[in-house]
């Protein structure tokens, strides 16, 4: 790993992550605000006359709690679509870009060797989402202790965060690996990126229908289960803990895939 | 070919894109402190070579070495001796000159002598590091370019087409410069289609075409004629354009001159038959000419 390398790779990066973080957090204070027990209800009310429009968005649960409201508005959509943007984005200035432009070569002609310039790509792409997660976590407390003091189950929300943070490792993995090991750049984030979309998708068709329960099951994202983290449950923990494991073997692909590979630079 | 041991080797450097695209079979070494041109035509594999040289890509068949050092596998560690200047240069659009060379030489380890030596080719070129690399000309780039190639005192140079883009007066600071570095002791391959850059700064030329290598010649006897000959082929050689159903200048072609040979447009073809090959391969950039270029 080269800091050097991390460090010019994050303020390359950094500007991206701060706009994600913006609209992030605008929807994070929104949803805090909304948040109404007797709204709650209203909109559990909503929820059960169109259930399958609400489970497509991953809003699936009765959020009578602040701590479940905002999991319910946010986990399913905002903290899963947008940081698989950012994460494609990432990938494209880091990887992507610069092998199909040619700044690439002069990375290459320093002495420093293809699995420290990899593991240095994924270190500051891994830095960033961690601190898009650090900064989201923290605006979630902080507003709703602000708007709601002591409704929120902080413990728990970090819980279900970490857990969220599994789920964005192995999306940047895929993603990431993709880049990789293949070149023309349509494929190199086509690959990943549409494998995560596709795996989002199965999962809005497996709440929207009973018959298409299955799907869900297939997904790897079925494996994060935000509710389960906040209740402590052993099984939402292993399912996080696998994503994330599932993340870092994805990452270790990618990094033999780019010592191996040939780069016309 | 010097006797001396190589320390840039191919041999039997194969590379094949398909369609005839690639290098095939070429085999050449470069000795200490020797520097060599690799001449050859656009598409002719010289970038292929300086990135099979730089371990950007494998040989498929074959092998290249860099100071015994397996380019590939041994990338890295040739690198900390090996300065590169890549043909189609690409740099960091978001970043000042002085903020990507403090990079290159944060990455390289580089010492207080390498920093005062990055920034005397700043000043030798006189390159405004302040700028912004995506608002800077092509030639400005390329001298970004060849202080971050030259900035670490390499004993090794790959430099692809090294003058593209840059003025004359800066084409003939890199040529001092390459002959300072030649004089220290480094050993060069550069890679180019001017005659005049290789003429001036090597010792030697390899032409290389349809990726294989066709022939090897001291630098400085190299006439435009042969070096043509040896870049295009023999039958390429000295066409001139002929506007499909025009005279030979302008007028009727079927109205014969009043001093005209026997046959209609048979000035057109003595005329051809009087042009060299050196009036119609204009060599951008080329100062000289052959004759006036030759290394002393």
């Amino acid at each position: 790993m080269s800091a050097t390398l991390i460090g010019r790779l994050l303020r390359a990066n950094a500007p991206a992550t701060g706009a994600f973080f913006v609209v992030i957090a605008f929807y994070a204070v929104m949803v805090a605000y909304l948040f109404d027990p007797s709204l709650a209800e209203s909109l559990d009310a909503m929820m059960a006359a169109m259930p399958e429009l609400f489970a497509a968005f991953g809003m699936a649960t009765a959020a009578t709690t602040l701590t479940d409201f905002l999991l319910n508005y946010l986990q399913g959509l905002i903290l899963t679509l947008l940081p698989l943007v950012l994460i494609i984005m990432m990938v494209s200035v880091t990887v992507v870009r610069p092998a199909e432009r040619g700044s690439m070569a002069g990375l290459l002609a320093l002495p420093t060797s293809r699995v420290r310039l990899a593991v240095s790509f994924a270190a500051a792409i891994v830095l960033l989402l961690a601190a898009l997660l650090v900064l989201t976590t923290v605006t979630e407390v902080a507003c709703s202790e602000a708007l709601f003091p002591g409704e929120l189950d902080v413990a728990g929300l970090v819980r279900a965060n970490a857990g969220l943070f599994g789920l964005w490792l192995f999306m940047a993995g895929a993603v990431f690996a993709s880049a990789c090991a293949f070149a023309p750049s349509g494929a190199a984030l086509g690959v990943g990126g549409g494998a995560c979309l596709a795996f989002y998708l199965m999962q809005m068709a497996a709440g929207v229908g009973e018959g298409l329960a299955l799907l869900g099951d297939l997904t790897p994202f079925a494996l994060y289960d935000a509710y389960g983290l906040v209740a402590g449950e052993a099984a939402a923990v292993v399912g996080a803990l696998a994503l994330a494991a599932a993340g870092a073997a994805l990452f270790a692909a990618g990094v033999a895939a780019f010592a191996r590979r040939d780069l016309s630079v | 070919m010097s006797a001396l041991p190589a320390v840039i080797e191919a041999r039997g450097l194969t590379k094949d894109y398909g369609r005839g695209r690639g290098v095939f079979d070429v085999t050449f070494a470069v000795a200490r402190g020797e520097a060599v041109g690799f001449l050859g035509a656009n598409g002719a594999g010289k970038t292929v070579t300086m990135r099979a040289l730089m371990g950007f890509i494998r040989p498929g068949a074959g092998s290249v070495s860099i100071e015994g050092r397996r380019c590939f596998a041994d990338r890295a560690r040739i690198q900390e001796t090996l300065g590169y200047l890549p043909g189609e240069l690409a740099l960091p659009e978001d970043m000042t000159a002085k903020r990507y060379l403090a990079f290159v030489a944060r990455m390289r380890g580089a010492d207080e002598a390498q920093l005062r030596r990055m920034r005397a080719l700043a000043d030798f070129f006189e390159l405004d590091v302040r700028t912004r690399i995506g608002r800077m000309s092509k030639g400005t780039k390329q001298k970004v370019g060849i202080v971050a190639a030259f900035a670490h005192a390499p004993r090794v140079l790959l430099l692809d087409e090294p003058t593209s883009g840059l003025d004359l007066l800066m084409q003939q600071r890199f040529v001092e410069l390459v002959r300072a570095e030649k004089r220290r002791g480094a050993t060069i391959l550069l890679s180019s289609h001017l005659l005049g850059e290789v003429e001036r700064t090597c010792d030697r030329a390899l032409f290389v075409r349809g990726g294989r290598l066709v022939s090897e010649e001291p630098a400085a006897s190299l006439t435009l004629e042969e070096t043509l000959a040896h870049l295009y082929g023999a039958g390429n050689v000295g066409r001139s354009w002929d506007a499909p159903g025009a005279a030979c200048a302008s007028g009727d072609a079927s109205a014969p001159a009043p001093d005209a040979p026997d046959a209609p447009g048979a000035a057109c073809a003595s005329r051809r038959a009087s042009a060299s090959a050196s009036d119609t391969f204009d060599a951008p950039g080329d100062v000289r000419t052959s004759g006036e270029g030759r290394a002393s």
